[in-house]
């Protein structure tokens, strides 16, 4: 059994402020429940650039506003949790 | 016990604005002192005041200072030199800007990681542009 999985997931961000100061705050504390490295692009600006999802500045630099659509992926022992929990974050509009 | 920031700025108010910053992304798991301006308000550095808000910090989890220009480094360890030995080597002092920086470190803290990690997160800020 291998310990290394990896998750992936695309999302649209619907909260009225993006990814912004706090939402990204929660998001980076939600990342580092897990052990997985979590990296997060900005599709809808249609760079290359990867944010570890472990640090808060470099996810607010990718601009993610609302109605920007992300790609979350995950490697690691426990990708698929640390996928799915930053998934319903985003879903839930960061529990607004 | 979170780690403890302590945000020392020229200005008062950018002390505070700072600190707002990093209490609003810290949702409160974090101590947070913010010092700002010399003895009569005006704009500068004081190292009492510094000293005073460290010492004002329980410890035990370590306590990181951000600066907001390298004329406060001076006043940061002169406050530094005053702490008893044990407990000056829970305090570290930030080479990070400082908005980003105090920040970064703000949300670094709050998921309970250890002061060598939050002072990693803080001057890593250094390299971090903002227009990606």
């Amino acid at each position: 059994m291998s310990s290394e999985g990896e998750a992936s997931a695309e999302i649209t961000v619907e909260n009225d402020h993006g990814l912004h100061l706090r939402p990204a705050a929660d998001f980076v504390r939600t990342a580092a429940r897990y052990r997985s490295r979590i990296q997060v692009g900005n599709l809808t600006r249609g760079d290359s650039r990867q944010a570890n999802a472990r640090s808060l500045l470099e996810v607010t630099a990718l601009g993610i506003d609302r109605g920007h659509s992300i790609r979350l992926s995950a490697t690691g022992e426990d990708a698929e949790d640390a996928v799915k929990a930053l998934t319903e974050l985003i879903r839930s509009n960061f529990g607004a | 016990m979170s780690v403890a920031l302590v945000l020392v700025s020229h200005s008062a108010r950018l002390a505070e604005g700072t600190r707002d910053l990093a209490e609003q992304v810290a949702q409160g798991a974090v101590p947070i002192r913010a010092v700002g301006g010399a003895e009569d308000g005006s704009l500068g550095t004081n190292a009492f005041a510094i000293l005073e808000a460290i010492e004002s910090l329980d410890s035990a989890g370590g306590v990181l200072l951000l600066v907001d220009l390298g004329s406060a480094v001076l006043s940061a360890e002169t406050a530094l030199e005053q702490l008893a030995p044990e407990k000056r080597d829970r305090v570290r002092l930030a080479d990070a800007p400082f908005v980003e920086g105090a920040v970064a470190a703000a949300v670094e803290a709050s998921v309970g990681s250890e002061l060598e990690a939050v002072l990693a997160t803080a001057e890593a800020a250094r390299g971090q542009g903002k227009l990606g």
